[in-house]
């Protein structure tokens, strides 16, 4: 069956954002009959291949095939007609309409011009007998729950009867129970000569449904092989193993100053009653899939979202900071993943995006020191090698710029607890070096640094010591020899080191 | 032609332009148009609109807006005359009584916007309506006569021939160019304005800065509400109304962004003299009052497209 004409293929595809390749030359094949599993970690490009593969992006170059034939432009609507039908990560329902409206919407069948509700139930109560929905079908979406409505959106893409069926994390929301009936599902199309392509981070899934597998790294593909005869370690080590080069500095021997953050029983956001403490002079690493509540942790010792804790100590006071102006006043500074709407003000100019933290602190007599700042920010601009003139908006910017702007702003408050989030998301390599290097600088200078990751080298060869997050509790906390690829990739997924699946 | 193309970057300087010109033409082809007095009477209107713009301007800046402007002068100017007490000889105390009040309906609309977190286009609005009726209980819709000194100094009183109400306009100006460009708080706003999570996540205190802006709107609306009731020597329900579109007219025709973020308070100040002149030229013009109005809302629509344009993001 899988030697059949592959019925949606990508030969070849590049697609960069804004100058940083993502996909750099992939090639995937989906076949009638046959599940094939879309592995890599984040930021590995998965999202971008989706995109690709249902015509909501076009590839810089490459061509994408529908039954062995190039398409020149491929657009949403074309790859619908072809049938391709997508499951989306985020879900993509409009909360105010029904159920069967959300299922329907887009391919209504008419009557005169007007919706036929009879036509549109008989269809959609088919589908939905399907995935086990069996709620009202004029039931607003907005009154169910996560699970359900993911099941809403898978039988939204099966009421299209598609050729072709992506499903992107389809279970990250579902019961067990759901995600069996979603199995059968997937075996019934299998059978019916579908052709499905299944990405999910739960690698017991992968090894029960999908028979064949491609892995990608890094914008590249790095694995394209049937399934038979992989366990979950050899999965992960798909995933994992690349060359590291000496992007990383030298570590130095792990001499841990007094204690910095010590929380217990702390809970903000996502983050569920977890134990955590840093000490000046290391740098801790915060992994785990994305969305576990890494950002929660962060954010919660920053003060910005509300946090409690049993016990807390903060920069050798009790208590969690209560704003971020206290945070602030402790020691604390934090540097958000989202650069363009957390960390700068883009329309602003990089000047006024380095002083904003020290404006309070450089003004004299209540009126703004023009001469000191411009001191400050000319000292700040050579420290990080930016370059060119200050006035220009900071919009204006590469990324890796961009971020080191979003970084540089900190220093003058000569803060002793750095929190990153993703300091090093769309940067580049040359960047990243550079940021790797302050970071170590400033944990020997005896500065705490806290840096949430979803790039497992980072973790591996940056941190002293590494706490993998999973459903918002602490998965693992490794130091040391103990800190491989292997381990966090295996604690973030839940598989324990002998390989078997959890 | 790279004078011109700065002169198009520059909204506030774009504005002072459109203002010459139209003065330039409409001296030369009105009677009595260019005559000192004329012009110098325009700019007292002018001063009413500019202060009650300037806590405007801020307002938006930060990205917010300031809907009980009309409403705060008219509840000033009706309730100075009646609070000022008897046996204050210069009218002071009545001037400050009457600024706390405005001060504190500012605050009212900044606790709302920052810690109920209503929108402060329902808060600001919700606020004028409540004293709108609370003026016509206290009040009765009958206009009140003011008889404080100071106020009527502020109103009717020209030293070397320039009007108080302009001198006021000035000292208002350099205080808010000075906190817009000169302190720290100015520089908050703006970053508020743009980007309020970035801000935050920076360290500015939203509730902090939102209760201060309010505030300063509340307080510069009561100032312009004191100098209205001088020159007026009255003070009735209504007459802050126009007040209201004038003002975020003023500061839109100034270049100063919607939606906050960008802008300043150099532009508000011709924006505000740009429409009291339209306004001007309009009742020159022989047209019934409904004919007055739809010219006075086409031209400003107009005015926005030449020189208030948003830029586009």
């Amino acid at each position: 069956m899988t030697d059949q004409k592959p019925l949606l293929e990508a030969r070849q595809v590049f697609k960069g954002f804004f100058g940083n390749p993502v996909l750099k030359g992939v090639d995937i094949a989906l076949r009638p009959g046959r599940v094939h599993a879309l592995l890599g970690e984040n930021g590995a490009g998965k999202s971008t291949l989706i995109n690709l593969l249902s015509g909501a992006l076009q590839p810089d170059s490459g061509t994408i095939a529908v039954d062995g034939k190039p398409v020149g432009r491929f657009s949403p609507a074309a790859a619908r007609a072809a049938g391709i039908a997508v499951v989306q990560q985020e879900l993509s329902l409009t909360a105010d309409l029904s159920i069967a409206e959300n299922i329907g919407l887009g391919a209504f069948p008419r009557r005169f011009g007007l919706i036929d509700y009879a036509e549109l139930h008989r269809g959609v109560r088919e589908v939905c007998a399907m995935v086990g929905l069996t709620e009202p079908l004029d039931m607003p979406v907005a009154d169910l729950a996560l699970g359900r409505r993911q099941m809403v959106e898978i039988a939204k893409a099966l009421y299209r009867r598609p050729r072709v069926l992506i499903l992107d994390e389809p279970t990250s929301s579902l019961s067990a129970h759901e995600a069996g009936i979603l199995a059968d599902v997937i075996e019934a199309l299998r059978d019916r000569g579908t052709a499905l392509l299944y990405i999910s981070h739960r690698l017991n899934e992968v090894q029960a449904l999908c028979s064949h597998v491609t892995v990608l790294k890094d914008g590249g593909v790095t694995a394209d092989q049937s399934l038979s005869g992989i366990d979950g370690e050899g999965l992960v080590r798909l995933m994992v193993g690349r060359e590291t080069g000496d992007l990383f500095p030298p570590r130095a021997a792990a001499n841990p100053g007094v204690l910095r953050i010590g929380v217990e029983g702390f809970s903000a956001g996502l983050v569920r009653d977890i134990t955590f403490s840093g000490r000046a002079g290391e740098i801790i690493g915060i992994g785990g899939l994305v969305g576990q509540g890494q950002e929660d942790l962060l954010l919660g010792l920053y003060g910005a979202i509300p946090a409690k804790a049993v016990k807390a100590e903060v920069s050798g006071k009790p208590g969690l900071p209560a704003d971020v102006g206290a945070a602030n006043a402790a020691g604390l500074v934090y540097v958000p993943a989202d650069r363009k709407h957390e960390g700068l003000v883009l329309p602003h100019s990089i000047a006024s995006n380095l002083i904003l933290p020290s404006l309070g602190r450089l003004a004299r007599n209540g009126f703004r020191d023009r001469a000191a700042e411009t001191g400050l920010i000319a000292e700040l601009a050579k420290r990080l090698t930016i370059k060119g003139d200050v006035a220009r908006p900071v919009q204006a910017l590469s990324g890796g710029n961009q971020q080191k702007v979003a970084l540089a702003k900190w220093l003058p408050l000569d803060p002793s607890v750095l929190l990153l989030n993703d300091p090093t998301r769309g940067v580049d390599i040359e960047t990243k070096r550079e940021i790797y290097l302050m970071l170590r600088g400033f944990a020997t200078e005896g500065r705490l640094v806290i840096i949430a990751s979803s790039d497992t080298p980072e973790l591996v060869h940056l941190c002293d010591r590494v706490v993998v997050l999973r459903e918002g509790a602490v998965a693992a906390e490794l130091s040391g020899g103990a800190i491989s690829e292997e381990a966090i990739v295996g604690a973030a997924m839940g598989v324990d080191r002998k390989g078997a699946a959890a | 032609m790279n004078a011109v193309k700065t002169i198009f970057r520059n909204p506030p300087l774009l504005t002072f332009v459109l203002v010459a010109l139209v003065w330039l033409v409409a001296s030369f082809t009105l009677r009595g148009f260019g005559a000192y007095g004329h012009l110098r009477y325009l700019l007292e209107l002018a001063a009413v609109i500019g202060i009650a713009a300037a806590g405007q301007t801020l307002v938006i800046l930060m990205g917010g807006i300031d809907l009980s402007v009309g409403a705060v002068i008219t509840v000033t100017a009706i309730l100075l005359p009646l609070i000022s007490p008897a046996w204050d000889p210069t009218g002071l105390v009545g001037i400050a009584l009457a600024l706390s009040i405005a001060t504190g309906i500012g605050v009212l609309n900044g606790a709302g916007a920052a810690y109920l977190r209503v929108p402060p286009i329902i808060m600001t609005l919700a606020m004028a309506t409540f004293l709108q009726g609370l003026l016509v209980i206290v009040a009765g819709g009958s206009a009140v006569t003011v008889s404080n000194p100071a106020v009527i100094l502020l109103g009717q009183s020209r030293p070397l021939g320039v009007p108080s109400g302009v001198l006021l306009w000035l000292a208002v100006s350099a205080v808010v160019l000075i906190l817009i460009h000169r302190m720290p708080i100015g520089a908050r706003f703006l970053a508020i304005g743009a980007n309020p999570l970035a801000a935050r996540l920076s360290g500015v205190s939203l509730p902090r800065n939102t209760l201060i802006l309010y505030a300063l709107s509340g307080f510069f609306a009561g100032l312009a509400g004191i100098l209205v009731l001088g020159m007026n020597r009255q003070g009735y329900v209504g007459i802050g109304d126009p007040y209201l579109l004038t003002s975020i007219a003023a500061v839109v025709l100034g270049g100063t962004s919607i939606l906050g973020g960008r802008g300043t308070y150099a532009g508000t100040i011709p924006g505000a003299i740009l429409l009291v002149t339209t306004t001007a030229l309009i009742t020159v013009v022989n047209a019934s009052p409904g004919w007055r109005s739809i010219m006075f809302g086409t031209l400003i629509l107009a005015l926005l497209l030449v020189s208030g344009r948003e830029a586009r993001r």
